[in-house]
């Protein structure tokens, strides 16, 4: 895995403080943090046309945190990952509540990889989201990207 | 690091809301039984550190963003 920063092109710049404060109403929060980032709680996310399907989700608090995440559906037809009761309360989620999904993109080696095991989910009604960490998960951590997604 | 002997069926508690029990005691391991609220996240550390392993190489990830858009923007 390589370690230098994102090379994010001119009109994809992580925006400046001003911009931020504006962001920090759309927020949002993730009461336990990310693993390895347990200090950012707010993040943003961010689309642009250039960036479809990708989006970028940003910490706003924190060390700076960036990560680029697909819809695992987009990825692995049929992908269905159920949520723990845990997870429906920690997102404010009822049976009905439409969730926003996201796998966080890595890349290794020129290949890039969907986190297929650990999503990152969202509501988007309550601004409310979370990486759920199944135990028993019968998606990979990397999941390679083909040409088709 | 605190330390305790426990044999099986005898627990630990942690707090007012978490017990930690042994459940069976085998010769390569240990069966451990974990009640606690659904607000405390439980996992084993294995694959938390792997999440987080994998967490930490996304977000340091150098990829051309246009370009992966381009490519999985193709039908």
């Amino acid at each position: 895995m390589r370690t230098a920063a994102l090379p994010v092109p001119a009109d994809q710049q992580p925006p400046a403080d001003d911009v931020r404060q504006g962001l920090a109403r759309n927020a949002v929060n993730f009461p336990d943090g990310i693993p390895g980032f347990e200090a950012c709680r707010r993040f943003v996310l961010l689309s642009a046309d250039s960036l479809a399907p990708l989006q970028r989700i940003e910490s706003i608090e924190g060390p700076p945190a960036a990560f680029l995440g697909i819809d695992p559906r987009l990825v692995m037809e049929g992908y269905r990952c159920r949520l723990s009761e845990t997870d429906m309360r920690a997102l404010g989620a009822g049976p009905d509540t439409t969730l926003l999904w996201f796998a966080i993109i890595s890349e290794a080696d020129g290949d890039l990889y969907a986190n297929l095991r650990a999503p990152i989910v969202i509501n988007p009604q309550r601004m409310i989201g979370r990486q759920v960490l199944p135990d028993e998960g019968r998606y990979p951590i990397r999941h390679r990207l083909t040409n088709k997604a | 690091m605190l330390v305790f002997t426990r044999r099986r069926q005898e627990a630990i508690r942690i707090g007012d809301r978490i017990e930690v029990r042994v459940l069976r005691v085998g010769r390569d391991g240990v069966r451990i039984g974990i009640t606690a609220p659904p607000d405390v996240p439980v996992h084993r550390e294995e694959i938390y550190e792997e999440i987080r392993q994998a967490n930490r190489a996304s977000v340091a990830t150098q990829i051309d963003l246009t370009a992966l858009a381009e490519r999985l923007r193709q039908p």
